[in-house]
């Protein structure tokens, strides 16, 4: 526990707050404004500038002043939040956010920071009352300190040093360490152990008995300091601990040290490593369980800042009750953060229970005992409760993914000059945790795009006689047991032309490749392809689509565009409800066992009544035709287990009896096996990189009996069956044309 | 834990686990082996080359299965009463990555020094080169040392899978 995660806190409580003020401002940018809203976002600003105020943050006091005051004039009505004052907040808002993150990492430019800092606040000047030239000219050139440094300045590296006891004899004198340690900064306290002294018979004047415990202040780096040990590090035992080391690690050297806790203890609260308190709860904490002490860190952070001098009395109390406060808030909203590796443990571990139930269940079965049959039955009941409930941890709503795209679309149709509209539909729609995440990127990637390609300007839409305002549309809904992410814009649609030209003078397809437009339509996953004739800032570079598509389909999911021209386009993105257990359907060909993902299945037939013409693989059901695929020949599999009489007679004709029939993504095909086993819950085990090629299989599963069995991929198979049946019917048809001409009398 | 060998010779000494397909002996790094289990049948999986006997299920895991005699060029191994598996566990790739090994006999664990291990001979193996560490000897026997990750280099196995299923 150290000043190290006050600062994260400080950090995450000020994206709150930020995060707070955006949406306030995207409220008012919309037209609703009241004095609630002026008072939530006055209030997000001068939070952060209090808390910033503690560090010792001026850059960011300094700034965040500005704003504030601008803010409370208008809280007392003496100016209004108009649309340039509400851009110029925005842009405020963003600043503060580099400011923050600047803190706590180097890795922005610090005189481009300042530059933006101050053309802010001179547009900001109009609204504020304060003489603002002032404030630029002398508080914002003063040097950006980071959070990091500005506690660096009071904390000390603590050295502990154990030196060999054959350095005197190798000509090492521990003096000359110790004083050029002091032309590195400032020896601030320094401790001589003599714990091993001998007694002093066995006493050798030329070996070493003595350690040393050494708190120094530098702005050195851990290099330059291990670098003074360079001669002797390696017999020698030396641990160097930073400024903001953690007191855990405090407790670890104590504990690896040979002297004994307590006097170790003392020494380091005298080098002004530890306080007395913290030294003390630490120690206690050692010998409670592993648990108890992550709990223990958590609750600390108040306290360990009043043992620490440097920060006020008065300061810390309002911290803590700002803590106070932050807690009542989070108990309200019934929320407790846990980490993810820890919910994906417990979601391995139902898998486990969901294949143990099934081999119980088998037993129970056989044993043929009605009362355990029941009872395995209800046990059965509860698996699958507790698989839903724990699969639904992991969920979340979509919803705030899609609003992060408000103040995206907002920006981004101001730097286009086009008037957007964004409507948002689904929010609450749930997806897998993992997913959402993965999800962001495709999914400003195809937003900007549809901004900045399909959505007209103004002029253009007025040209079209379309409303001036171009709509976009992000919604999420379920169907078919998939979740479908669906961007559609009102805009120009997907110029095919273009599209086409774009393809050919890349070499993606030559001039006779006859395409359908949904063929056209995904040339533009193509690496590399891009059709706008400018390059903006915002898309065109062509890098994007293809990553999109590779992303989507990472999740196992994939993508669908539909475009009309002048009408706009759609882009749907179909994922999986969730990666980790599914509902199944156990089917057998040949004594291989497949499972067809329920949510897919539509219906199950027998195959003979339905056959409409031989030898095609398509049938008759109710009207529509549908085409089929065999599982025994798309995956080639041998009767091994068969008897060989039973093979001969049927060798001519089909073995599978069974149709599945199955859709996804609007499509329909069924799927021909030998046997229907019935429902089955399964847990995916992924194949693995090896099995990577190959088609039709999505994974496996283990059955109760501890079979393999394998996920049908259906989307894939689908995909399969419609190809396999274009083929067939072009070459029947041209069969037909042949006999047509051969027999002409007929 | 640490072993601070005092000899250089000692410090080299590696241990391999030695088995025997057909007539040949193979031996395997043991760090790099897993476990040894009995062959209890075995799920083939549809449209794969010879060299992947299929899958089987380790106490929950599905563990592709290698059948090591097509992989280094020989005939498929005859499955019979003794024929075992072999677990090994590759980890120089992003995910470690488990594979089974089909072998007629696992014999020992020997112990086998630095300067007893010659290198591959060029030519004359009938094993690609590259898929030998090198060779011990054991008596009046050789021993080929193979190396497991560039012999089970998943990269290579789908790369593999991919050309037959073309």
């Amino acid at each position: 526990m150290s000043l190290d995660a006050a600062l994260q806190t400080f950090y995450v409580e000020a994206q709150e707050n930020l995060e707070s003020m955006e949406s306030v401002l995207l409220q008012i940018d919309e037209g609703e404004c009241n004095d609630d809203m002026l008072n939530d976002i006055f209030r997000s600003a001068h939070t952060i500038k209090g808390s910033a105020g503690i560090f010792g943050l001026d850059h960011i006091v300094s700034f965040t002043h500005v704003v504030e005051n601008v803010l409370d004039r208008a809280r007392d009505n003496e100016i209004t939040l108009d649309h340039d004052l509400v851009n110029i907040l925005f842009k405020c808002r963003d600043h503060m956010e580099s400011l923050v993150s600047f803190s706590l990492d180097d890795f922005q430019e610090e005189t481009e920071l300042q530059q933006t800092g101050k053309s802010l606040l001179i547009a900001l000047s109009p609204w504020s009352n304060e003489d603002l030239k002032e404030e630029v000219s002398t508080k914002l050139t003063q040097p950006l300190t980071s959070i990091q440094e500005a506690i660096d300045d009071k904390k000390c590296w603590h050295i502990s040093l154990r030196l060999s006891n054959d350095c005197l004899k190798n000509g090492m004198d521990p003096l000359s360490f110790i004083k050029f340690l002091a032309s590195l900064g400032e020896i601030k306290h320094i401790e001589c152990l003599t714990d091993n002294f001998p007694d002093l018979a066995d006493f050798d004047p030329e070996n070493l008995y003595l350690a040393y415990e050494i708190a120094l202040q530098s702005n050195a780096d851990l290099a330059t300091i291990e670098n003074t040990f360079m001669f002797v590090q390696d017999d020698s035992d030396i641990v160097i601990l930073p400024p903001d080391t953690k007191i855990d690690d405090y407790i670890n050297l104590i504990e690896n040290l040979p002297e004994s806790k307590e006097r170790l203890g003392e020494i380091l609260v005298r080098c002004g490593a530890l306080t007395q308190n913290s030294l003390e709860q630490s120690l206690t904490q050692q010998n409670k369980t592993q648990q108890g002490s992550e709990h223990e860190d958590k609750q600390l952070l108040g306290e360990v800042l009043t043992q620490q001098s440097t920060v006020p009395e008065k300061v810390v109390n309002a911290a803590l009750n700002k803590q106070k406060q932050s807690q009542n808030a989070a108990s309200e909203s019934k929320q407790i953060r846990v980490d993810s590796d820890r919910l994906d443990n417990l979601i391995n571990l139902i898998g486990e229970l969901v294949i143990n139930q099934q081999r119980i269940d088998l037993l129970a079965k056989k044993s043929g005992d009605p009362s355990l049959v029941e009872a395995v039955d209800d046990f059965e009941d509860f698996t699958e409760q507790i698989r839903d409930a724990a699969l639904s941890l992991r969920m979340v709503p979509i919803g705030g993914t899609f609003q992060k795209f408000k103040r995206l679309v907002r920006d981004t149709a101001q730097e286009l000059g086009k008037d957007i509209e964004l409507i948002i539909e689904g929010a609450d729609t749930e997806l897998d945790r993992l997913m959402v995440e993965k999800l962001a990127d495709p999914l400003t990637h195809i937003v900007r795009n549809a901004m900045d390609h399909g959505l007209e300007s103004i002029e253009q839409r007025q040209a079209a006689g379309k409303p001036t305002k171009g709509q976009l549309k992000l919604a999420a809904y379920h169907d078919a047991g998939h979740i479908i992410l669906a961007i559609s814009d009102d805009g120009n649609g997907i110029d095919k032309e273009r599209v086409r030209e774009k393809a050919i003078d890349k070499g993606i397809i030559n001039t006779e490749t006859v395409m359908t437009d949904n063929e056209l339509f995904h040339l533009i996953f193509h690496p590399g392809f891009s059709t706008a004739q400018e390059i903006t800032n915002l898309s065109g570079r062509g890098v994007g689509m293809d990553v999109v598509k590779r992303n989507v389909e990472a999740l196992q999911g994939n993508i669908e565009i539909s475009s009309e021209t002048g009408q706009g386009s759609t882009f749907k993105i179909r994922l999986p409800l969730t990666l980790a257990i599914i509902d199944g359907f156990h089917v057998e060909s040949h004594n291989t066992h497949f499972i067809i993902p329920q949510a897919t299945i539509i219906e199950c037939i027998d195959l003979d009544a339905h056959i409409d013409i031989e030898g095609r693989h398509c049938i008759n059901l109710r009207g529509d035709m549908i085409p089929y695929l065999n599982m025994e020949e798309i995956f080639n599999l041998t009767p091994s287990m068969k008897q060989e009489t039973n093979r001969d007679k049927e060798n001519s004709k089909r073995h599978s009896t069974e149709l599945v029939i199955v859709q996804f993504g609007g499509e329909m095909a069924g799927i021909a096996v030998d046997k229907l086993n019935g429902e089955i819950q399964t847990v995916v085990k992924p194949l693995g990189p090896i099995f990577k090629a190959l088609k039709g299989i999505g994974g496996s599963s283990l059955l109760g009996n501890g079979d393999i069995a394998f996920i049908l991929d259906v989307p894939q198979l689908i995909e399969l069956a419609i190809g396999d049946e274009t083929h067939l019917t072009k070459s029947l048809i041209s069969s037909n044309e042949n006999s047509n001409q051969n027999s002409p009398t007929e | 834990m640490q072993n601070t060998g005092t000899s250089e010779s000692q410090s080299k000494t590696s241990q391999f686990l030695t088995f025997t397909i057909g007539k040949e002996n193979f031996g395997m790094d043991l760090h790099q082996t897993r476990e040894i289990i009995e062959y209890a049948g075995i799920t083939q999986v549809p449209l794969m080359p010879q060299f992947l006997s299929g899958v089987i299920n380790l106490r929950g895991e599905v563990v592709p299965v290698i059948d090591l005699s097509v992989r280094l060029g020989r005939e498929a191994i005859t499955l019979h009463k003794r024929t075992c598996v072999i677990v090994v566990e590759l980890h120089s790739f992003e995910q470690h990555c488990v594979l089974g090994l089909l072998a007629d006999a696992v014999n020992e664990v020997i112990e086998i020094s630095a300067e007893n291990i010659e290198d591959a001979p060029a030519f004359g193996a009938k094993i690609r080169a590259e898929f030998i560490q090198g060779i011990a000897k054991k008596g009046e026997e050789f021993i080929v040392l193979l190396d497991a990750e560039k012999t089970l280099s998943p990269i290579e196995l789908a790369y593999l899978v991919e050309a037959e299923l073309q």
